[in-house]
């Protein structure tokens, strides 16, 4: 429409108010169908095509003597401006810019701020060109979608041509800070595009990340093959989709709004005709379709970005395996055809990208996408080898949250564990969450991976659990599953238990990591109850606690849980205040647990009790059950599932003074040994030699006695000479030598002599040994705490030298955390905890002999 | 018109506001913070080693109340946040000169 008409034609009585009356006719075309909710790509065109002529008009009435040119800059030079957007221009004059172009300039603007549109200018002589302004990326970049609105068009072929003269200059550059922008923009969104409120515009998946997936391609076209009629068409059908919304959301605040808030959602929800028969369900159907377009976008600009940016030292495609090859572009499959009809090959994919730190290509993923729908959760672990390399896939590391956003994209992660789909994309609104529930159970194993290699001292302390704990891959599990119970309403942690059971049974998942993972699930909201809601410093509460996680890696793994859930809440949710409050609470704990547990005896576990008592076997009588448990610290029954229990029973049964019962079994690669026998001088430490002559390396164990003398030793050891598994009699012969060591005619010191002057038993230490009495904890005991090198009889040398000063060693808990050996032994002197001359005489000689400047025998 | 500014105990959050909204005082700022007072922090050991616990995690919270209730609401934080034991917290109560409301840009009448 020209300007000198108004809508209907008549001429407008000065350039105003007819720019005002065709900008209004102009918005309420516009309007129209944004209240359709069909203002999509065609009407944003056209609405840059009125505004257009307003411009058109305004810069003819200037009447410049110099020539000049006004062009459209960014999404107004794509033609894309929606009712609200900025109106960028470029003003460039072919010639210096003097008094009169100033005033020039004065008359093309004034009119446009008159109507009020926000206006980003630039001003240039064409001259400016000649040295583009590198160090102004974002001018450079919108430069990209330069279009000529009035004035002398030639004049835009000049500025280009200046700019094109000296790309070789820019463009690397340009390159590079067009990814840094993008990197600081998905930074301000946690690097998901799952927002509970996203910003359609600037969030991963949003407008800009098309208009950057677009520019990178004008900045490298020759890394670009022809795209797709199918990812063509995906894309269009994206950028309407989001454009439609963004038009609504113009409408209906009156300015440049791009948040989908939950205020606006249930408005926009029933504008673009979702469906629905309740409001919450038309925002879920929208905020679906919204997630899957917004995908469509951020894996086009993903794509875009890898392609400019191989990783580092990655070139020619190379072979993994039979099936795959890792190619810049990511791993992919040298048989896609192949590959479509072979489900359990799609999983291995992720396990290789995951192992050459890579992402799956676009070519995989699409083919799992295309294929997906044929196949169960089943076809995807079919054997019991595929199902253990599954969970072995889970283990944190760097890498593991973009793989399974990969799975979760392609929707294999909802195949794979179908209790998972529930949530898909759901929404629960409340004052905290910023993302979808599956979104954040995702970047829950974000926040753990994140502690593998954490950069700040207050999460390395985290890290080190992470390190410490034995099966990292079940935390990963626990928090895939934590809120699978969000798809309903009421107790979410009841219902994700029930949910976790089939993906339990169909992963054969049993025994002590299914109990763990249990656990994890069940209560993954108290410790944060605990730590930020109640008075962690009161001993009752302490004490309560350490009761639930009844064991230290059960406190390690929900404190991982914890710290993960509350940081994938909101980037501002885990704040040094609650990490502070965290660590403070698992310290403590750890304490109670560790110094203070031997205080605590199994009868004050009556539920405990009850249930050993309830699945007792007919062998066990309820009278030698309850005489075996009594005296054994409460957390016996926390440590060892019942069947367990049962097994120390018998094994304690019509045992004589002077004799050794023990069973020694092979659980996957590591060893338990138990010994049950009566208490005796030097016993603990010359069981450990027993262990150690033999050259086991013990990793885990317990040492208990009741106050009746009842010794009950549990080890957990690596065979690491092989001398389980290359001597058929060996089991026997450990048998063996503890019964002459408990009869008296072994001397354990003498066999272990010519080893302990090996290189190896000797070897240097890398870290000061760690030593610490505490009187406090413990009412009967004094407690000995000692982090120090693991090494070939460690154990048993310490407590040599415990018994050597006339201390017994009556509970002692035995861990071993990568290198490091953490060793808490509770011990008396004459019945009585160690006096501190006692403890400095102990200490003296532990530390000598630990770092190893002593003969300790 | 008074500021009175109490630093407590972080799980007496939930009391202290249930006590002040049992007076009418809706409007609050809660503030995760840290500090000492006379508690001064304390030692504390992990695995053997002795590390100081010295800023200790507290909450902040702030309300801004007619001068006629100023005691009143005093005594109810205080109520609701004494355990009796050290690090329990502090009161402070600042004057105000006045205030405005920023969405209807009205003086407060209080």
């Amino acid at each position: 429409m020209p300007l000198h008409t108004m809508p209907d034609g008549s001429p407008g009585p000065d350039l105003r108010s007819r720019a005002a009356a065709l900008l209004a006719a102009a918005r309420e075309e516009y309007a129209t169908d944004a209240r359709r909710g069909a203002a999509g790509a065609s009407v944003l065109a056209r609405y840059s095509a009125r505004v257009d002529d307003i411009v058109r008009a305004i810069v003819g009435e200037a009447r410049s003597v110099r020539p000049l040119v006004v062009c459209a800059l960014g999404g107004y030079g794509r033609r894309a401006l929606s009712l609200h957007s900025d109106i960028d221009l470029l003003i460039a004059f072919d010639g210096s810019i003097g008094h009169d172009e100033e005033r020039v300039v004065k008359l093309i603007l004034q009119p446009l701020w008159d109507l009020r549109l926000t206006v980003g200018q630039h001003v240039r002589e064409l001259t400016d060109f000649d040295a583009p302004e590198t160090d102004n990326a974002e001018f450079l970049l919108a430069l990209l979608d330069a279009r000529a609105v009035a004035g002398d068009e030639s004049l835009l072929a000049g500025v280009l041509m200046r700019v094109q003269r000296a790309a070789a200059e820019w463009k690397p550059a340009l390159l590079d800070s067009l990814l840094a922008l993008v990197e600081q923009r998905y930074d301000q969104f946690n690097h998901t595009l799952y927002q509970l409120e996203p910003d359609i515009k600037n969030a991963p998946g949003g407008l800009r990340d098309l208009a950057v997936s677009r520019h990178i391609r004008v900045l490298q076209p020759r890394l670009f093959g022809d795209e797709t009629e199918r990812s063509a068409r995906q894309l269009q059908d994206a950028e309407e989709f989001l454009m439609r919304l963004r038009s609504i959301l113009h409408l209906e605040s009156g300015r440049d709004a791009n948040t989908l808030t939950h205020e606006m959602q249930e408005k926009v929800a029933d504008l673009v005709g979702a469906t629905g028969s309740r409001p919450q369900l038309r925002v879920e159907a929208m905020m679906g379709d919204y997630f899957r377009h917004a995908r469509v976008i951020a894996r086009t600009l993903a794509r875009a970005r890898q392609l400019v940016l191989p990783p580092v030292g990655r070139g020619a495609p190379r072979p993994v395996g039979r099936h795959y090859e890792v190619s810049a572009s990511g791993v992919r499959f040298l048989d896609p055809v192949k590959a479509a009809s072979r489900p359990s090959q799609w999983l291995e994919i992720f396990r290789v990208a995951l192992a050459n730190g890579c992402a799956v290509s676009e070519q995989a993923l699409s083919c799992i996408e295309h294929n997906i729908d044929r196949y169960g959760a089943d076809d995807f672990v079919p054997t019991d080898q595929d199902r253990h390399l599954l969970r072995k896939m889970l283990r944190p590391r760097p890498g593991l949250y973009a793989r399974l956003s990969e799975m979760h994209d392609c929707g294999l992660l909802n195949r794979v564990f179908p209790e998972f789909a529930a949530i898909h994309c759901r929404m629960v609104r409340d004052f905290y969450h910023k993302y979808t529930v599956d979104e954040h159970s995702l970047l829950a194993v974000h926040a753990i991976e994140s502690l593998w290699n954490a950069d700040s001292s207050s999460r390395k302390r985290f890290g080190a659990i992470l390190h410490e704990v034995h099966a990292p891959d079940l935390l990963t599990l626990a928090l895939l599953f934590h809120d699978v119970g969000k798809w309903r309403e009421g107790d979410h942690a009841q219902e994700s238990l029930r949910m976790a059971q089939t993906m339990f049974d169909r992963l054969g998942i049993e025994g002590e990591p299914r109990q763990m993972v249990e656990f994890l699930i069940r209560h993954h909201l108290r410790m944060s109850q605990v730590a930020f809601r109640r008075d962690a410093e009161d001993p009752q509460v302490i004490g309560w606690f350490a009761d639930l996680v009844g064991t230290e890696e059960q406190l390690k793994m929900l404190c991982l849980v914890t710290l993960a859930d509350v940081a994938a809440v909101s980037p501002e949710t885990l704040t040094p205040w609650k990490e502070e409050l965290l660590w403070r609470l698992y310290v403590d704990t750890y304490n109670r647990l560790t110094l203070g547990y031997a205080d605590e005896l199994v009868q004050k576990d009556q539920a405990g009790l009850e249930t050993v008592l309830e699945a007792r076997p007919d062998d066990i009588s309820e009278a030698e059950l309850l005489r075996f448990l009594n005296g054994l610290p409460r957390r016996y029954l926390a440590l060892f599932g019942v069947a367990a229990i049962y097994r120390h029973v018998r094994l304690a049964r019509d045992l004589r003074r002077d004799e050794v019962h023990a069973v020694l079994e092979k659980h996957e690669e590591v060893w338990e040994l138990a010994v049950v026998t009566f208490d005796k001088p030097s016993l603990f430490s010359n069981v450990c030699g027993v262990l150690s002559y033999f050259g086991m390396d013990i990793h885990r164990g317990q040492a208990m006695t009741t106050p009746e003398g009842l010794v009950l030793d549990v080890f957990e050891f690596t065979d690491d000479e092989g001398f389980l598994r290359k001597n058929p009699g060996a089991a026997a012969d450990i048998h063996a030598m503890l019964s002459g060591v408990v009869a008296g005619s072994v001397d354990v010191p003498t066999l272990l002599r010519g080893k302990e002057r090996s290189m190896v038993y000797r070897r240097r230490h890398r870290v000061a040994p760690v030593l610490h009495f505490d009187n406090e904890h413990s009412r009967k005991y004094t407690v000995l705490e000692i982090v120090a090198d693991d090494g070939p009889g460690l154990l048993h040398r310490i407590s040599r030298i415990i018994s050597g000063h006339g201390c017994a060693v009556d509970l002692v808990l035995i861990a071993t955390e990568g290198k490091k050996a953490v060793d808490v032994l509770h011990v008396t002197k004459e019945g009585r905890k160690l006096l501190e001359s006692d403890q400095a005489a102990l200490i003296r000689d532990l530390q000598t002999m630990l770092e190893d400047r002593h003969e300790t025998h | 018109m008074k500021l009175i500014k109490s630093i407590i105990r972080p799980n007496k959050v939930d009391e202290v506001r249930e006590a002040l909204e049992k007076l009418s005082i809706a409007g609050m700022t809660v503030t995760d913070v840290r500090g000492h007072g006379r508690q001064k922090g304390h030692t504390a050991v992990y695995r053997g080693k002795e590390y100081e616990v010295t800023l200790l995690p507290k909450v902040e919270i702030e309300v801004v109340v007619p001068d006629a209730v100023v005691e009143e609401a005093i005594q109810a934080i205080i109520a609701a946040a004494r355990t009796g034991e050290i690090g329990d917290g502090r009161v402070f109560v600042l004057p105000v000169e006045y205030g405005y409301n920023i969405r209807t840009g009205e003086r407060d009448m209080i």
